[in-house]
């Protein structure tokens, strides 16, 4: 678990600092289309790719930290014993779902890959982005498997609570 | 089985998994997948999700999203806010109550760099409590203001759940963080109103007189000029048609980088912090863009969306009276689900029936007057009990704090705001040119 929970973080940064690349491109086309009459080309294709790729890998660390939203409302009486294992059945749910997801859009990105497609201005390959975003989703499957089988980490420190929106 | 019954099929399913503590985002999915699975069978389904993930995740107009949220995290670990709060207390302190007004005016000014209610909470929670508690404020009055603070970070723009509604309405973000703007600053005045009366009605929750070291005007200067800074370049940017929205949150993270980085508050290790809780929320609120989109697509198949509105439209209700009962709907569901999902999975439902109805205003008026009364439900529901986010997270502050305060006085506590918000949204319900009347300054 805990070499899972590294990865995640691996893969938190790495989305990061995919989401500072389109700030400081956002930036300098901004700049220089506003002040020297010259944007860069395509530059929100380039954001949109690295935007997926970012997303995809921005979900190993939230389902590591159990971060997807959750209703407590109806089992808030329940016994720790029941809410235990429905939300490791929860997780086994979310794990299901990650691995379907990922064996799709692995198959989406060899259709992209034999279709040739690619973003309308620059061309920029489509495959590229899927194969960024299918190792996120692995993941996360993987992780909601471990923690639906052998429990959740608890030794992580309370949920940060500057998250949620 | 007809259409009726299989969208309840459908609810049903979704409710269920919920109630059983299945993550929103994959009941939503799953009940989806079921619905579309019965309607049309596996190839079509198979083919909608090859391609699902990537074309919500690799989408330049929702990377918005993430963009503004990064901005907030850069915000918060930036140390903007504790001068933010000693210029706050030095203006209002003369004031009865001053110490809870200027945590109120901090969220405020804060809300104008950061789209998140709770992150606002948080933060401002995190210098203005022990403050607040040292010079003699309840516990309750303390984490009520701070919770209810809070929600002016989603209502003074930028604000995350405003842009989640333009992008599944299509309508102009700029345009709407616009009609926001004015029942924030009302947001922010009602709050303070309602300190006023409560500290003078109800005895014994603050002090007689604050007793406020004064500043120097320099010194009071620095506190509210980074977030004034990036506030005109990010809004004089995208209002001056410099750039668009999304390229403003860019430009805004930059900014709020930079002024962290130049306030010498910014290194390795909250950087890191920074991504990691830009992470936590982001994928949060992608999987629910993904467990929506495939719940509205086996609803619509099922067209019972389209009967709904034309049955609402046979009660002969007068349009404010649906929009009215929309927000009661809102509020009655806003105490189980959160108020993100709840958007998600309701608006592209209840959006083309509102856009049926006559108002007696343009098409795009209503959908952004629309859109601010469901930013203020979202709003209130983070308050209001049994689960509002703000009070929950404000009031597990204090228990790490040391100084913890029962979860019952802090619903207490937010209780004068919510009355404040109740009649700002029946001002705005019925009185729509209150939001409205701004966007005449927004050129097309």
């Amino acid at each position: 678990m805990k070499t899972l929970g590294t990865l995640a973080k691996l893969c938190a940064i790495a989305a990061g600092l995919l989401m500072v690349f389109i700030t400081l491109m956002t930036v300098t086309s901004v700049i220089g289309r506003d002040f020297f009459g010259k944007a860069i080309t395509g530059d929100f294709e380039l954001s949109g790719a690295a935007c997926g790729a970012a997303v995809g890998l921005f979900m190993p660390w939230c389902q590591y930290k159990r971060g997807n939203i959750i209703v407590d409302f109806f089992t808030a009486n329940a016994g720790e014993a029941t809410v235990g294992f429905l939300d490791r059945a929860g997780a086994l749910v979310l794990g299901i779902v990650m691995a379907v997801l990922s064996w799709r859009t692995t198959l989406g990105g060899i259709s992209a890959f034999n279709s040739n497609s690619g973003t309308m201005m620059l061309g920029f390959p489509e495959w590229i982005v899927y194969a960024a975003i299918v190792p996120g989703l692995a993941l996360t499957a993987v992780i909601a498997f471990v923690q639906a089988f052998l429990g959740f980490n608890e030794d992580l420190p309370e949920s940060n609570p500057e998250l949620a929106v | 089985m007809s259409g009726i019954q299989l969208a309840l099929l459908i609810f049903a399913v979704m409710l269920a998994m919920m109630a059983l503590r299945v993550p929103i985002a994959i009941s939503m999915f799953v009940a989806g997948v079921t619905g579309y699975l019965i309607q049309r069978g596996w190839a079509p389904l198979a083919s909608f999700l090859n391609s699902q993930a990537y074309a919500r995740f690799a989408s330049y107009d929702l990377s918005v999203i993430p963009l503004f949220i990064l901005m907030g995290h850069f915000a918060t670990q930036g140390g903007i806010s504790k001068a933010l709060f000693a210029f706050a207390a030095g203006v209002m302190g003369r004031f009865k109550g001053g110490l809870a007004m200027a945590a109120v005016f901090a969220c405020a000014a804060f809300g104008a760099i950061c789209g998140s209610s709770v992150a606002t909470a948080a933060t401002i929670t995190n210098v203005a409590y022990d403050e607040m508690r040292k010079h003699g404020y309840s516990g309750r009055l303390t984490t009520g203001t701070l919770a209810a603070g809070g929600t002016l970070g989603i209502l003074i723009p930028p604000s995350v759940p405003l842009v989640i509604y333009a992008i599944l309405t299509e309508q102009n973000i700029a345009k709407l963080f616009m009609a926001a703007m004015v029942p924030g600053i009302l947001a922010m005045l009602s709050y303070m109103i309602a300190i006023a009366l409560y500290v003078r009605f109800v005895p014994g929750h603050a002090p007689e007189k604050d007793v406020i070291a004064k500043q120097k005007m320099s010194e009071a200067l620095k506190g509210i000029l980074p977030i004034a800074v990036i506030f005109v370049i990010v809004f004089g940017g995208i209002y001056g048609g410099l750039f668009t929205p999304t390229e403003g949150a860019a430009v805004g993270a930059f900014c709020t980088f930079a002024a962290a980085l130049l306030k010498r508050e910014m290194n390795w290790t909250k950087f890191k912090s920074c991504f990691y809780a830009t992470a936590e929320s982001s994928a949060m609120i992608f999987l629910i863009f993904l467990g929506a989109d495939i719940m509205n697509a086996a609803l619509a198949l099922t067209q019972v969306p389209g009967q709904l509105a034309e049955v609402v439209g046979s009660w002969g209700l007068s349009p404010v009276m649906v929009v009215a009962c929309i927000m009661l709907f809102y509020v009655v569901l806003g105490a189980v689900m959160d108020e993100l999902s709840m958007i998600l999975l309701t608006i592209p439902i209840f959006f083309p029936m509102i856009m049926g109805l006559d108002f007696g205003m343009s098409k795009e008026y209503t959908a952004i007057w629309f859109g601010v009364m469901v930013l203020m439900t979202v709003g209130f529901g983070m308050l209001a009990p049994p689960v509002g986010l703000n009070v929950y997270v404000v009031n597990s502050m204090t228990k790490n704090k040391g100084d913890a305060v029962p979860i019952a006085e802090s619903y207490r506590g937010v209780l004068p705001f919510l009355a404040a918000d109740t009649v700002r949204a029946i001002l705005v319900l019925f009185f729509p040119m209150i939001s409205l009347w701004a966007l005449r300054f927004v050129q097309t």
